[in-house]
């Protein structure tokens, strides 16, 4: 009888799997993601956008939905008091943040890939007649719907990050909807010549670049683009580990 | 012996199921050394240093915000002392393989998500140190929560919450075990079970520390009493010192010859009054024989027993920080 990393990991999936609010969310990050995917398939009749863009539509909101799943988990710990029986049962702390961020983004990962298949599916099937359609097969798709995927479960990631590095559900929240929503927005009021050099970077739209099949200027290359997402979450992981270790719980 | 409850340290007697080979033994017990802690410009610790030993009941005793509970989060490392160290089993907790089998702890009650079920919260717990379930229906079994182990923390009452953290506390079938105000909002005969459950751990040979402000509570199960105030050692003593470190009160028409046959090493006598005395060192039985070998004539002669509370209200009378106005 000892702590292992493995031991964590499942005590960490225990606590996760736990609370009804985890089911509540990951099902109402699917749902948005396949019925957002279907209504802009079916409505949808520009030239701007392809069918796999259409499908994942619903990604924007999903994602606020996921990070919000993370949050949950992170910030619960201390709104409860749970953490202090955390800590006092694995009193390294570094354990716990690692876990929960694996369980979370794993959990976000797997339903999130699955839930972009099914927008795919659903919506090709009722896809608008003056759009193109796409098969798995061609070129960019099976990229985007496994980025999607990875692209959400790193954003439930952050969800934790941000919940364990502020401690509090609301302010979690409230600073994950601000990045991925609102900060792009305000972005756009900057001079042009600043909003054009920064806008590409911003979180949200680095890590959905990996789902876009047709490349604007304005967006980062696919995997760049969500390395650079990816980099955010871990700037947001080492804050979030720093408090934990050095302030009291 | 605890009903149901079949741990002895240095044991890994969980359930059924036989675990790591049992690591021998070492120290069982708690030693915070010359530890401080400030929040900011108000120190709520000060050099306190006490030594919670295996095999008795060490009452912590303090009026409200004497630093009890700042103490207990410093023992397992919840919080980090601004000077001085803590050892639990004669090391940092923190640097154990198996925290729970060295401490088991209840901080506060329900420090547990409301949303989770009382089953879920200590199987999350258990989980870490690869603990089996079937432990986990012992400990909620010998909390008595067995019928409600499926319903959430949430709607659990004070009480049920406290059994709870007793349970969580229990898990790990560990060598201390520290309570942090167990009894608060336990009926009766809850009170009762704490007492037993306690008293029981302590007689295996484990080191039992809890805390409280009420002396009347702790006096029953304490051997060893470390009290504080203002985050300072008060007194670190037995139930039986504390009650006996009284005097005896004595009146008579001439104190001042009494006073002179009764002077000796270790006796103090100090004047309460035209005729009173209270003299400390010396029992009612030689004080009187003394006065009656001089011919002095006694009114009174009163063994002080002042009650253990009244002895904890002078000790701490100094060091209470949040007072009602009179």
């Amino acid at each position: 009888m000892k702590i292992t990393p493995g031991g964590v990991v499942a005590a960490e999936w225990t606590k996760f799997s736990s609370l009804r609010s985890t089911w509540i969310t990951t099902g109402i990050s699917v749902f948005l993601l396949i019925a957002f995917g279907m209504i802009a398939s079916a409505s949808f009749s520009g030239d701007n956008m392809t069918s796999i863009d259409l499908a994942l539509s619903g990604s924007a909101l999903a994602a606020l939905s996921v990070g919000v799943l993370g949050a949950l988990l992170g910030a619960g710990e201390y709104t409860t008091g749970m953490i202090r029986a955390t800590l006092a049962t694995v009193p390294r702390r570094m354990p716990v943040l690692w876990s929960k961020s694996l369980v979370a983004g794993s959990a976000a990962l797997v339903t999130m890939t699955a839930g972009a298949f099914a927008a795919f599916v659903a919506g090709s099937a009722v896809l608008n007649d003056d759009i193109g359609g796409l098969g798995l097969g061609d070129d960019g798709v099976l990229r985007a719907l496994l980025g999607a995927g990875l692209y959400l479960g790193l954003v439930a990631v952050l969800g934790v990050a941000l919940g364990m590095l502020v401690r509090s559900s609301a302010g979690a929240i409230t600073i994950l909807a601000g990045l991925l929503l609102i900060v792009p927005g305000l972005a756009a009021l900057l001079p042009d010549s600043i909003s054009e050099a920064i806008t590409p970077y911003l979180p949200s739209n680095a890590g959905s670049a990996v789902m876009t099949l047709t490349h604007a200027d304005g967006i980062l290359a696919p995997w760049a683009g969500l390395a650079v997402f990816t980099g955010y979450v871990v700037v947001t992981l080492a804050a979030a580990a720093y408090r934990l270790k050095t302030t009291d719980a | 012996m605890v009903p149901g409850y079949q741990g002895r340290p240095g044991s890994v007697d969980c359930g059924t199921t036989i675990l790591a080979p049992a690591t021998p033994s070492v120290v069982s017990m708690i030693q915070v050394r010359e530890v401080t802690k400030r929040y900011g410009a108000k120190t709520v610790v000060d050099r306190l240093s006490f030594t919670a030993k295996p095999g008795q009941v060490t009452g912590f005793l303090g009026p409200n915000g004497a630093g009890k509970s700042t103490t207990m989060r410093m023992i397992v490392g919840l919080d980090a002392p601004n000077s001085g160290d803590v050892l639990v089993n004669g090391k940092p907790y923190a640097s154990s393989k198996a925290p729970l089998r060295e401490i088991g702890v209840l901080l506060e009650a329900k420090a547990a998500h409301p949303g989770r079920t009382a089953v879920s919260h200590l199987l999350a717990l258990a989980r870490t140190h690869g603990i089996p379930r079937s432990r986990v229906d012992e400990v909620l079994d010998l909390a008595g929560l067995t019928a409600v182990a499926h319903k959430r923390v949430g709607a659990f009452s004070l009480g049920m919450g406290q059994r709870l953290g007793i349970a969580a506390a229990l898990l790990g079938d560990p060598a201390v075990v520290m309570l942090d105000e167990p009894v608060n909002g336990l009926d009766p005969e809850g009170v009762l079970w704490v007492r037993k459950l306690l008293t029981g751990l302590a007689a295996e040979g484990r080191t039992v520390m809890l805390s409280s402000h009420l002396m009347s509570e702790v006096s029953l199960i304490a051997d060893h009493l470390v009290i504080v105030g203002r985050g300072r050692l008060l007194a670190d003593t037995t139930v039986a010192d504390l009650v006996t470190a009284e005097g005896v009160r004595v009146v008579t028409p001439v104190p001042d010859a009494l006073r002179t046959t009764i002077a000796g090493p270790g006796v103090t006598v100090t004047s309460t009054g035209a005729e009173e005395l209270v003299v400390a060192g010396a029992s009612a039985r030689v004080i009187g024989l003394a006065a009656a070998a001089r011919g002095i004539p006694l009114f009174e002669l009163t063994p002080q027993n002042a009650s253990l509370e009244a002895a904890f209200m002078d000790l701490t009378r100094d060091a209470v920080e949040y007072e009602a106005s009179r």
